[in-house]
């Protein structure tokens, strides 16, 4: 379960996120929808502890960010767009691994959800390889093991499918899915109205910092027709 | 902060960095062979040439007739006396070392107790050259002692009469091999700071920018363990990485310095005491903590490896300043104000050890200060990993 209160977060005089409020229950993935510079991955960044906002909070999982923000990054796991971002020279297992052990895992714990990680993905031929020479697919799949290995009831993904082909997207898109099923919070940012529409089951808006619209998929169609990315483009467009 | 944390991260970096080719060939495999090289061509050069001249003297003498002071020199093993028509031409040439010229009432001269001028044609801009006149001249000077002590015998005086003073030498250093502990106090001060200070910066490079290059730097931050266990993992893998780099420069070190001996007047001490080389050891530790930690905050704050390469060579430029500024000046009676320099009191410490002195307040004063030098490092590095600026710079 996810609480955004009031959340801001300026640079100088840029007001990258503009007090925002939304929330995210457990099982559910919300569309963080937005253009490029919105402000989407300032607000996954604030969630993850990573950045201190300027003003507001947010509860995850029970825990405020500001207060509790270790007991925070026990309870989720980030996946962000871009370079899959693993150690080159770690086998597959390796990287995992590291993350387990820096989110206090036991060994035993840990050696058993990599070892049902690697056989759900599909990675058992390559786990004790170096990522190295890995397709940006076979990346793909460690940087999800990895995101997931300490088991987090919040998942965050931040453009997840951005530069990635139709197969590795596909992974990726089901390992969202697989998510939802394991009952997490989830939210997903996105640029294309399409995935979103697809993926999610509520659609936050957000433009210049600030949240334009909130509802749910089908609300959404019902109040502004089938055709969401020519609604998205006039939302934003405008203002 | 937490213990696990920090050893899982410094375990993870070890593995990371030692399965680098690049790192481990630039931080280990070059310290250790340079010096063997470097040295062993120089020794063997300087060696091969000594030999090849003494062994094989080649000479041309310019008389009318045989007389014994030719005979005599003819008789010596490593003389070769070779014919030239242009002495001055053959000697310029290197066809020959030297030419003498031997006039012709030589024989004479001595039987009637006069004496006689030798002419000995050399080029001085030759080492070989050099060589062989020295050597031909003690000849001579063997030759005309003999002389002398005919002419005394006859007159039945006691030869002891011409040298009144013997002089016995004797060096005056506490031990043996001064000359080369010497040498030792110039270089191995100016190689220890300089590797104490690029030893690090391979690693800090690619723990830093290079975490924010791949795309790992967020993800990390975000796991369980702090931004100061990831820091101060981060550290002491650049410690150890940077102490690895030292010691196999001094062991490449030495044996370059046992490979060309003879370059160095073949008194070079190869094994230091124990003690101390650990004393050495603690003071180019202590450096490299406190290049490391400088390095770090500074790679952590660049974009990209090659922005963080560019940021750090200015810092090799102000660490060889440092090391450089003391090479010439000699550890027997430096000043105690210069202990209080960043960086030259090292230098100075590791070459008083060196030579043998063990100055406590001198000691206690570079350490104290380097001490400092550390807490500010690390408490700049924290800073550094603490700000969002600099760790989101865009
Ligand atoms: N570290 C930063 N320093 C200064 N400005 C930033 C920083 N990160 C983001 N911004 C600015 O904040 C705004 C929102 O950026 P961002 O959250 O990255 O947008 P999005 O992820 O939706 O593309 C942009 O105007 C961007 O330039
Ligand atoms: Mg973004």
């Amino acid at each position: 379960m996810i609480q955004v209160k009031g959340l801001s977060k300026y640079f100088k005089n840029v007001k990258a996120v503009d007090n925002i409020n939304f929330t995210v229950s457990e099982g559910e993935i919300v569309g963080l929808l937005g253009e490029n510079g919105a402000g989407k991955t300032t607000t996954l960044r604030m969630i993850a502890t990573m950045l201190k906002p300027t003003s507001g909070t947010a509860l995850i999982n029970g825990y405020d960010l500001l207060k509790e923000p270790h007991k925070v990054r026990s309870s989720i796991g980030i996946l962000f767009g871009g370079e899959a971002g693993l150690y080159d020279r770690l086998t597959a297992r390796e990287n995992i691994k590291y993350f387990a052990d820096l989110n206090n895992m036991g060994e035993k714990e840990s050696r058993e959800n990599i070892d049902r990680l690697i056989k759900m993905l599909d990675m058992e031929e390559y786990a004790d390889r170096r990522v190295g020479k890995f397709s940006r697919g076979m990346k793909q799949k460690v940087a999800i093991a990895r995101s997931i290995v300490h088991n987090p009831k919040v998942m965050l993904f931040d453009e997840p499918t951005l530069g990635l082909d139709v197969t590795s997207s596909k992974i990726v898109q089901d390992f969202i899915l697989s998510c939802k099923n394991e009952n997490k919070a989830i939210i997903f940012s996105s640029h294309s109205m399409q995935e979103v529409e697809k993926l999610c089951d509520r659609i936050v808006i957000i433009h210049k910092g600030k949240i334009i619209e909130d509802m749910k998929v089908s609300d959404f169609k019902a109040k502004y027709g089938q055709d969401l990315e020519k609604i998205f483009v006039e939302l934003v467009g405008d203002k | 902060m937490n213990m696990k944390a920090i050893m899982t991260v410094f375990k993870k970096e070890l593995i990371d960095l030692l399965r680098d080719k690049k790192t481990v060939i630039v931080s280990i495999v070059i310290p250790l062979i340079i010096f063997p090289i470097m040295f062993g061509l120089m020794g063997r050069s300087v060696e091969g040439n000594i030999k090849k001249t003494s062994e094989n003297l080649k000479i041309s003498i310019k008389s009318k007739n045989e007389n014994q002071l030719i005979a005599f020199l003819k008789s010596q093993k490593n003389i070769t006396v070779v014919d030239s028509i242009d002495i001055k031409k053959d000697v310029q040439d290197g066809k020959i070392y030297l030419g003498l010229i031997i006039p012709d009432n030589i024989e004479e001269s001595i039987k009637n107790e006069k004496s006689a001028d030798i002419k000995i044609i050399y080029d001085d801009t030759s080492q070989n050259s050099n060589m062989a006149c020295n050597i031909i001249k003690s000849l001579i000077e063997e030759y005309s002692k003999e002389v002398v002590k005919t002419r005394l015998i006859s007159k039945g005086i006691d030869y002891s009469i011409l040298t009144p003073i013997n002089i016995k030498e004797e060096v005056a250093a506490k031990e043996k091999g001064g000359f080369g502990k010497y040498m030792m106090s110039l270089l191995l001060p100016l190689i220890l700071i300089i590797y104490g200070m690029t030893g690090p910066m391979a690693a800090a490079t690619d723990l830093g920018a290079g975490e924010k290059e791949r795309g790992t730097l967020e993800p990390l931050l975000t796991t369980q363990a702090g931004r100061m266990s990831l820091l101060f993992g981060k550290l002491l893998s650049i410690t150890v990485m940077g102490l690895i780099g030292t010691i196999s420069s001094i062991i490449g070190l030495m044996i370059g310095v046992k490979a060309g001996a003879s370059a160095f007047g073949g008194d070079i001490p190869l094994i230091f005491s124990p003690i101390t080389v650990i004393m050495i050891g603690i003071f180019v530790l202590l450096i490299i903590m406190v290049f490391g930690a400088l390095e770090l905050s500074i790679s952590i704050y660049a974009r990209s490896f090659k922005e963080a390469q560019t940021y750090l060579s200015p810092l090799t430029i102000i660490g060889m300043a440092g090391a450089y500024g003391t090479y010439m000046i000699d550890a027997k009676n430096a000043s105690t104000v210069l202990f209080n320099v960043p960086l030259a009191n090292v230098s100075l410490v590791i070459k008083e050890f060196i030579i043998g002195i063990y100055n406590p307040l001198h000691i206690g004063i570079t350490f104290g200060w380097n001490i400092v030098y550390i807490v500010l490092a690390v408490l700049f590095a924290r800073y550094m990993f603490s700000k969002e600026e600099v760790i989101f710079r865009v």
